[in-house]
């Protein structure tokens, strides 16, 4: 799941993919930093740069954020939305999400500040990603929430 | 004292765009049975978004539905029966799909009327319902979507297909379960373990 997924880096202040600049270690889904970068837009980190910051992602109060998500903060970000993604450390832990739109005037609804708090960072990290489709709340194989992808099967081969 | 505006007609307009289409993509596709491949559908869903079914499958099976719109009374009890069925749908790694004709902004107010997280696809310019063979023509006014249901595997291969024309004939809460189920078996490899 390795492809499905890239690391980057918030002290609290700034999101990097540059591990030499220090910051807190992220996983997110890695779409969201390998297509073309869109310049002018506004990340909201809520998450803490502190490695104690984090919650099981099977936890009830983090699944209901990811129905929010679906539910209706993707449709009131409309077409502001470049990209979604939830942070994860590990296989278990889930440690915020970084939503990222072309203006950051509806940020204040985030589902997952109410999780970790959120930060409003101008930043020209992220590309556009196609928002996750629901109902599926599950990651898939570790990966954060909404990336990866199950391995395919071609019922003809035995 | 001001009269209330007349009650608004959900009726969409068939725009002239719907002519753009050209005649080898206007072609009907073949018949919709378990087998054959659903095509790839593009269309805006419930927020204006260009989506594709393959998009919105990404691996997994999928349920896709075709319903006549907000206004009907069978599409309002069948889609509540969906939205209790997404609360396992978001767990089974499958997805749920609509097409209507109504338009985007029509779509996301029912949509969250109904509490539903799944995606509804817009063919309010009627891009596919002709090429689907779904088009309801007891229906002159609305032009809608005959109700219909499919199960598609992730490649889009149909593995069963239901005529909800009559409300009787569409899959059952069970019966999508049984499908979801038997397209998982097909298509994980780790279903079988050891």
């Amino acid at each position: 799941m390795a492809d499905a997924t890239r690391e980057l880096y918030w002290d609290g202040a700034q999101l990097t993919l540059d591990p030499d600049e220090g910051g807190r270690r992220l996983a997110i889904d890695a779409r969201c930093v390998n297509g073309d970068p869109v310049a002018g837009c506004f990340a909201h980190v809520c998450a803490l740069p502190g490695e104690d910051a984090r919650i099981q992602f099977d936890q009830p109060e983090v699944q209901e954020a990811r129905r929010a998500a679906l539910a209706w903060w993707i449709p009131l970000l409309g077409d502001a939305l470049v990209c979604l993604s939830t942070f994860s450390l590990d296989s278990v832990h889930f440690a915020g999400a970084v939503t990222v739109a072309r203006h950051p005037r509806l940020f204040d609804h985030d589902p997952f500040a109410r999780l970790f708090p959120g930060t409003v960072v101008p930043t020209g990290l992220f590309s556009l990603v196609s928002p996750p489709p629901g109902p599926l709340i599950e990651r898939i194989a570790g990966a954060p929430w909404p990336g990866g992808r199950f391995p395919q099967v071609d019922p003809a081969v035995p | 004292m001001t009269q209330s505006p007349a009650r608004e007609e959900p009726v969409t307009t068939i725009k002239e765009e719907d002519a753009t289409i050209n005649e080898e993509d206007a072609e009907p596709v073949a018949e919709l049975t378990p087998g054959a491949a659903f095509p790839d559908v593009q269309l805006p869903d419930h927020t204006g978004r260009e989506r594709s079914l393959s998009e919105i499958a990404a691996g997994n099976p999928l349920a896709l539905f075709t319903a006549r719109g907000w206004w009907c009374p069978k599409e309002q009890r069948y889609l509540r029966e969906l939205v209790e069925l997404q609360n396992e749908f978001e767990v089974a790694y499958s997805q749920i799909v609509v097409i209507t004709i109504d338009e985007p902004e029509t779509q996301s107010a029912f949509r969250a009327g109904l509490g539903a997280r799944f995606t509804f696809l817009s063919d309010a310019e009627r891009r596919w319902i002709d090429r689907l063979g779904l088009l309801e023509d007891t229906d002159t006014t609305h032009r809608p979507y005959r109700p219909a249901g499919f199960t598609l595997r992730p490649d889009l291969t149909i593995h069963s297909a239901y005529n909800g024309y009559w409300y009787w004939g569409r899959a059952t809460a069970e019966e999508l379960r049984q499908d979801m189920r038997a397209i998982t078996r097909e298509v994980r490899g780790d279903w079988d373990l050891g």
